[in-house]
């Protein structure tokens, strides 16, 4: 028998058992959807964060107390550190010739934000230098940004985040107003452009103030952190060692003294976050198979039925000539045709899934082709694999009491 | 010699009970020929017909159909033969319920890789045999039980057989009907086909010219009656 002629005769069945091919076809639609959206859904992830560290640029490097803590011990001793100072950064800025750019900032402070009788809650405010915003991607919306002049002079203030703008002054211009940070006046003078939310975090609800006021108002009581830009990428690793270097000398460590700081490119971040997430997103990925299994038996379900309730079908088919190759045949190409089907559904529908994800939240999901190319192969074997035994089964039924069957 | 058995044996175990159904039947009969095998239920002629149909293989003994020994064949190579030699006609009509009578009749063809419209071709030619030419896309549940035996004719001729087997093909129709179905079987046999009934109705099996009377496996008597459908005319 022809394959295209296999193809026909299961086509032509599935046709003749609608509902029933549908709810094989929903089961491993579902299945291949999982796999599909999860796989989108976790590549999104991937490619935000992969986006997020590369804006702050290949030979930009952060110097902070801290670094990357995986433990309460690690925690405790980093907490005895000596702090990241503005005299670091002074001196940093004296004396490392190999980077065009070194700025810093505070930590997220946790200051009330005031406008006469209005007040922001949970507002992000932190102290920066003028050149932050060249190493970070503070994009403005209107106004201005901080000049070094600002910096220097530890001048009164301010660039907010676009929800602070809107929720203290509704309608109004805030550029020139005085809000209150910290039961401190600060002048707007610049308000940034909206990014929206990050799984489920806000990121429009902050506000900016020179470090150098910062210092001047609320004392130099926290560790800041500290960017610096290499002059060029090959640099890094040189403009590294140099920053190293004079930091290790300002806080007295011997030589074979570890680092009582961090240096983290945006490549270690990155694959840091690889190491933290790779494994989770496996396991991910292998939970939602379980639903293309579940679809696999399914499918094996199916067809046992379909076989048992076509067996005088069959008992026809070998009487007028079939061979059991023929019979076995037409049972692989009817499950493989459902699943292929199925899986195919499933791809279109976990693109729409994928679709709405990347509309609804910032998440860049989109469709991988291995994930379709896996999704196809999967559901395609499964339909091969879970279609062999009832396709053995009919292929092996005699004749004559396949004939007799009622 | 078209069917040529010697000392034909099938024997079941049912449970600890061993049957004979088929005990040491030798038939021959010639091309052309029009046979009946008549007997009553249990005297084996449903087994005797599936070895003759070469549905199934024989315990012991030899068949030969058309030159070939078929007693000792695999699975698919009787179903090889099945498909060339042999059309089948049921007393339940066995057609597919979902196919249309051209897919029904097409079927055979199918499975010995006839092109496709060559296979629309000769389907349509044997519907055109049982003059059913006007009934081709109608389903089985869409035609009566003298048309859906027709359908059945026409897919065992399709293929143009070394000889038809029928089994009981009138079992499931009225008088008029039944009788309409065996002037086809007639005519059929008229035009050279070879024709094996087995039935158990007498007034069936006189449609033939040689009858076969099986009783306990064994054949009991053979009658030739081409005498009482003369004197019948």
């Amino acid at each position: 028998m022809h394959f295209l002629q296999g193809v026909m005769i299961a086509l032509h069945s599935i046709r003749a058992n609608k509902l029933r091919s549908f709810l094989t076809l929903l089961g491993v639609a579902i299945g291949v959807l999982t796999v599909v959206a999860v796989v989108a859904v976790i590549d999104g992830m991937n490619r935000y964060v992969a986006e997020l560290f590369s804006s702050m640029g290949s030979s930009t490097f952060i110097v902070d107390k801290f670094g990357v803590i995986t433990s309460q011990d690690e925690f405790f001793k980093a907490l005895k550190r000596k702090d990241l100072t503005v005299d670091d950064l002074r001196a940093l800025r004296k004396s490392c010739d190999l980077c065009d750019l070194i700025g810093g900032g505070t930590p997220p402070l946790d200051l009330p934000v005031k406008y006469r009788n209005d007040y922001i809650s949970n507002c992000i405010v932190k102290g920066i230098t003028s050149n932050y915003v060249e190493i970070t991607d503070l994009d403005l919306d209107y106004g201005r940004s901080f000049s070094p002049e600002d910096d220097e002079r530890n001048r009164a203030l301010a660039v907010v985040g676009p929800d602070v703008a809107e929720n203290l002054f509704p309608g109004l211009d805030p550029i020139g107003r005085d809000i209150k940070i910290g039961g401190y006046y600060f002048r707007i003078i610049g308000v940034g452009e909206r990014r929206g939310s990050f799984i489920g975090i806000n990121q429009d609800n902050w506000a900016v103030i020179p470090l150098s006021a910062y210092g001047k108002y609320f004392g130099a009581k926290e560790t800041i952190t500290i960017f610096a830009r290499a002059k060029r990428p090959n640099l890094l690793q040189q403009a590294q060692d140099q920053v190293r270097l004079v930091l290790r000398a300002r806080r007295h460590l011997k030589y074979n003294d570890p680092d009582d700081f961090s240096i983290m490119t945006s490549e270690s971040y990155l694959s840091l976050y690889r190491n933290l997430t790779s494994m989770a997103f496996l396991v991910m990925i292998i939970i939602s198979s379980v639903a293309l299994v579940v679809a696999g038996i399914v499918i094996m379900n199916i067809m046992l039925v379909a076989v048992t309730e076509r067996t005088r079908e069959i008992g026809i088919r070998k009487a007028v000539g079939a061979k059991r190759r023929d019979i076995l045949w037409q049972f692989l190409v009817e499950s493989a045709t459902i699943t292929l089907c199925g899986g195919l559904i499933g791809i279109i529908l976990g693109q729409l899934i994928a679709h709405s994800v990347s509309s609804l939240t910032s998440l860049p999901a989109t469709m991988k082709l291995w994930s379709v190319v896996l999704a196809i192969l999967v559901t395609s074997s499964a339909g091969v694999i879970f279609g062999i035994y009832p396709a053995l089964k009919a292929a092996r039924l005699d004749p004559i009491e396949a004939l007799r069957y009622e | 010699m078209l069917i040529k058995t010697v000392d034909l044996w099938k024997t079941y175990t049912v449970g600890t009970e061993t049957i004979h159904a088929v005990q040491g039947v030798s038939v021959e009969i010639e091309k052309g020929e029009y046979v009946a095998i008549m007997g009553p239920s249990g005297s084996g002629k449903s087994t005797l017909m599936n070895l003759i149909g070469c549905l199934d293989s024989p315990t012991r003994g030899e068949y030969h159909l058309n030159g070939r020994r078929v007693s000792a064949m695999s699975d698919d190579e009787l179903a090889y033969i099945r498909n060339k030699e042999i059309g089948f006609v049921f007393q339940t009509f066995n057609l597919l319920p979902r196919a249309s009578a051209l897919h029904n009749v097409e079927l055979p063809l199918i499975y010995n890789g006839t092109s496709s419209g060559e296979r629309i071709r000769k389907a349509k030619e044997a519907l055109k045999t049982v003059d059913l030419e006007d009934r081709m896309t109608h389903r089985p549940n869409e035609l009566s039980g003298g048309q859906r035996q027709r359908v059945a004719l026409a897919r065992a001729l399709v293929n143009n057989p070394a000889l038809i087997l029928a089994d009981e093909p009138t079992g499931n129709l009225d008088t008029a009907t039944g009788a309409e179905i065996m002037e086809l079987f007639g005519r059929l046999h008229r035009e050279g086909n070879t024709i094996i009934i087995v039935t158990h109705e007498r007034d069936i099996a006189i449609y033939a010219d040689r009858i076969f009377y099986l009783r306990d496996g064994k054949v009991e008597k053979e009658e030739d009656v081409r005498h009482i459908k003369n004197s019948g005319n």
